[in-house]
């Protein structure tokens, strides 16, 4: 591709106003928080002053402690779990919903699209207390389960404040974001390459793995980065119906910033789990661009 | 001849299903008797009534959508150009400017954005807050026009360039309408996002500022009784009307092709 | 396209305040009735702006990192602490407020607070128990103890329908109180006594929940909270609306339990101090604050209210506390930093399970 002049200028053109943007409303605004993970926390809130007595009161304590006091990293796990489980369910219910709008004719499409994102439009809060109706010890769900359960001589099991729950509403509220980037790329998806693969012989099975699913990787891969990414830092639910074990790292982030008014660790909780979450999906998109050839569109290197 | 598998639309018809039964209670209960969100007491259309006086509900809803149409606005042209700055240019540092704020968790992000504003001396309000939003829906937006150009044939935009059009008209008339189905998807996330959020909005807004999220959380230690169903009710009512309408005037926004 | 852009922005710019007088009131939701508000505004001729916080530490943070722009803040007395200590308040003018009289001394002259230089006292609550009558008299628990929460030879009968709160101050404090300490004991070995209460008890708690157990409470899903006592009280009212056959009562532990007192106290930057302090004389008058009691059954620490106090809310004791209740009521007082990393590591283990 060669490289005119108006070609780089095209370049700074359209990667300047977002860039200018970040730089200005996250980058800057991220570095005084990256700067106070290095500070003591002010004793009644937010943030001692930097330069005291002369002297700049920089440290690692809070580095320190993070790796020091171990439970930090086992919820931390914990909630890398959650979210890995979150987006593998989130990919398994948004594929077919995906391929079956994709598919659809176009005047269907938009529609079915809207009917897909319509109901995160109304207030999160309610659509949680939804789950907490159906979901309830009293609600049909609970009471199948445990009769079902009861039949084999098991005690009831809460389906309410319980992890179970959790993830259900995690999957629940993630969902779209899965829906929608799977959707973007299997619109663009050519019918005729599949006829003609059906009439080179291959089955039902065979089209979709070998032909729909590599194709459709950058979607998944987008759709992957933002459920994960998002659901490591979740908090408001296991707030809301998870249950006594349920408590997940954008819990224990939420706390240093209100109950224990300690900003400088919240910063380094926040700070690793970013870093971690930014090496991950640089990793899978390693990953992926590696198992699938030198091109990065997803085209299958064997034709 | 089209397939129409069975095994795909009764997965999706599931997948619809999962999204929908909660919601169908969200609006069935906006008609309860009961000031609590927990079970079925009886009929009444008390909450619509309540909620068409209730100014401040009416105001947050308000204030919610307008900060909600800016933020899907800005967000989808700034991501747009990002996601297309990431597949064509391969800009590593607009990558991970693009990615953090979806990963830095929340109230950090809140937090840090309210200091720097106070640092300004730029005043809280409507303004402070869509300027947040847009600051992490730039990168939703972004991954999926990103995604929607992956295998993306350039030869076209060559030949378009070869015949003598100017970048902004090979953007315009070949780029475009082929990524619009990612940018539409973006648009619409971008939109989900900002009317919904809480944690950065609660930083950034101003002492009189009110939306939705703020107005319905402060309710959670008291009751959030079924005006909130009856408001969210009536703001999905309202959006999907007035998407319905913009696809009208601009039916070829819409399209594919 | 362009036009409606245009339009958008301008219209998010031009939305500032009116030139009207305006007092602005950052308080807890439904903490103020609507009639008292509605008569303010047409005594002082202005208009009353009201924002939100449903907790003590989201206004602490909000304010931490500089926010500005508010009248009267609303925070329970440990956040009063903490804000004085940060140099967040401003003095308040004792002439404009003829009405602090009517306060009961035992409410003034605080240690947080001494001489109410900052603070004014406007409503309170106890952490107690809150329990479905009917549920909890047929297994014959008993309901004047901590021990119902902590004991699992109690919390087997009622395992996964108990509910705590999820404040590590209000749990400590509870543990402590029951283990024969104060409140506000800071010493670590009881605090260790204390978690290791906590963890045995666990396995039998429903949740850590401080949002949505009134609502669970009240349907009937959970027998037993730890909570606050206006919670309780809309709980009851929320029960009888809805005609279930139990009632939720508050359980008043013997050990003692948490007082918090909410106080008004305004903002160093407040726009209006003004009309701040005409808001405070105002809510001091009997009158007015006896609507807030009366609406969703607040103590109420001003002696010239008690008059306008509905008689069902005066003689409830989870409300309006005997001289024996009072005298092992306390109420909390803010830690110092190290203190809150020691416990916050130890909630944190107690959370994760170790």
């Amino acid at each position: 591709m060669s490289s005119r002049p108006s070609e780089r200028f095209g370049k700074w053109l359209v990667s300047a106003p977002p860039l200018v943007y970040l730089l200005f409303f996250f980058a800057i605004p991220t570095l005084i928080m990256v700067l106070a993970s290095f500070r003591t926390p002010g004793e009644f809130g937010g943030l001692s002053p930097l330069i005291e007595d002369g002297k700049l009161d920089l440290n690692l304590d809070s580095y320190i402690r993070f790796f020091t006091e171990s439970v930090y990293a086992q919820i931390f796990i914990k909630s890398v779990w959650y979210a890995l489980l979150t987006t593998l369910f989130c990919l398994l219910l948004a594929y077919p919903l995906a391929a079956l709008i994709a598919r659809s004719p176009k005047k269907y499409r938009d529609l079915l699209l809207l009917l897909v994102i319509l109901p995160f439009w109304s207030n999160f809060l309610i659509r949680i207390y939804a789950w907490m109706i159906i979901l309830g010890p009293n609600a049909a769900m609970a009471r199948a389960v445990n009769s079902v359960l009861a039949r084999f001589g098991h005690e009831p099991v809460p389906l309410l404040f319980s992890s179970f729950a959790v993830l259900v509403c995690l999957v629940y509220v993630h969902l779209p974001f899965m829906v929608l980037p799977l959707y973007a790329n299997l619109e663009k998806h050519d019918q005729a390459l599949l006829d003609a693969a059906q009439d080179l012989g291959a089955n039902k099975w065979q089209r979709f793995w070998r032909i729909t699913f590599p194709l459709s990787l950058p979607g998944v891969y987008a759709g992957a980065a933002l459920v994960f990414i998002p659901a490591l830092g979740i908090f408001a639910i296991p707030d809301l119906l998870g249950g006594p074990e349920d408590s997940l790292i954008g819990n224990v982030i939420k706390q240093q910033f209100l109950e224990t008014r300690d900003w400088p660790f919240g910063s380094v909780l926040s700070i690793v789990l970013t870093v971690a979450a930014l090496l991950l999906a640089g990793l899978a998109a390693w990953a992926g661009r590696s198992q699938l050839g030198t091109r990065s569109s997803g085209v299958p290197s064997r034709a | 001849m089209r397939r129409r598998p069975v095994a795909l639309w009764a997965a999706a018809a599931a997948g619809y299903a999962f999204l929908y039964v909660p919601l169908i209670i969200v609006v069935v209960y906006s008609f309860n008797n009961s000031r609590l969100n927990a079970e079925w007491v009886g009929f009444t259309l008390d909450w619509y009534d309540k909620l068409f006086h209730n100014q401040e509900m009416l105001a947050a809803a308000g204030n919610s959508l307008i900060i909600a149409l800016v933020t899907s606005l800005v967000s989808t042209v700034l991501g747009t150009m990002a996601g297309v700055a990431m597949y064509r240019h391969k800009m590593r540092l607009l990558s991970v400017l693009v990615l953090a704020p979806i990963a830095i968790p929340e109230i950090l992000m809140g937090v840090s954005l309210l200091i720097f504003f106070v640092l300004l001396n730029f005043t809280l309000g409507l303004a402070s807050v869509a300027l947040a939003h847009i600051a992490f829906c730039i990168g939703f937006v972004a991954i999926v026009v990103r995604a929607r150009l992956a295998g993306m044939d350039e030869s076209l935009t060559e030949a378009a360039r070869d015949c003598g059009a100017t970048p902004w008209e090979a953007f315009r008339h070949v780029t475009l309408p082929l990524i619009m189905p990612g940018v539409i998807a973006g648009a619409l996330m971008a939109f989900t996002l900002s009317i919904d959020d809480f944690v950065i909005t609660f930083f950034t807004a101003g002492a009189g500022t009110v939306t939705l999220p703020l107005q319905i959380y402060s309710m959670i230690k008291i009751a959030v009784t079924p005006e909130v169903n009856a408001v969210s009710t009536l703001l999905m009512l309202l959006t999907l009307a007035l998407i319905v309408v913009a696809s009208r005037f601009t039916p070829s926004l819409l399209r594919s092709d | 396209m362009k036009r409606l852009a245009l339009l958008l922005a301008s219209l998010l710019v031009a939305i500032p305040a009116a030139a009207k007088d305006q007092l602005h009131l950052y308080n807890w939701n439904n903490y103020i009735a609507p009639e008292t508000v509605k008569r303010f505004e047409d005594f002082c001729k202005c208009e009353v702006v009201q924002t939100y916080y449903s907790d003590n530490e989201e206004l602490l943070a909000k304010l931490a990192a500089g926010a500005k722009g508010y009248d009267i803040l609303v925070p329970t007395s440990n956040a009063v602490q903490a804000l004085i200590k940060g140099g967040q308040l401003k003095p308040i003018d004792k002439a404009p407020l003829p009405n602090l009289k009517n306060i009961d001394p035992a409410y003034l002259n605080t240690a947080f607070d001494p001489g109410n230089k900052y603070s004014v006292p406007y409503a309170m609550s106890l952490t107690v128990i809150g329990y479905n009558d009917r549920k909890i008299k047929e297994l014959g628990l008993p309901t004047d103890t901590w021990a119902v929460v902590f004991e699992p030879k109690y919390l087997e009968k009622i395992k996964g329908r108990v509910t705590v709160l999820d404040s590590s101050s209000e749990l400590f404090a509870a543990a402590l109180k029951y283990l024969g300490y104060s409140a506000n004991d800071v010493d670590e070995a009881h605090w260790k006594q204390a978690a290791d209460l906590i963890k045995k008890a666990k396995p039998y708690w429903a949740a850590f929940n401080a949002s949505s157990y009134i609502k669970e409470l009240t349907v009937g899903n959970i027998w037993l909270v730890h909570g606050y006592s206006n919670d309780i009280f809309q709980a009851n009212l929320d029960a009888e609306a809805a005609k279930r056959p139990f009632h939720i009562v508050h359980g008043l532990p013997k050990e003692g339990a948490v007082l918090a007192v909410d106080n008004m106290v305004i903002h160093k930057d407040a726009p209006r101090p003004d009309l701040a302090h005409k808001f405070m004389n105002f809510m001091l008058e009997g009158k007015n604050s006896a609507e807030l009691t009366n609406l969703i059954g607040s103590g109420n620490p001003n002696m010239d209210a008690l008059q306008y106090i509905k008689p069902e809310i005066r003689k409830n004791p989870a409300i309006f506390p005997d001289k024996a209740m009072a005298s092992k009521l306390e109420q909390l007082k803010d830690l110092t930093t190290a203190q809150r990393r020691v416990r916050n590591r130890m909630w944190t283990e107690i959370k994760a399970g170790r």
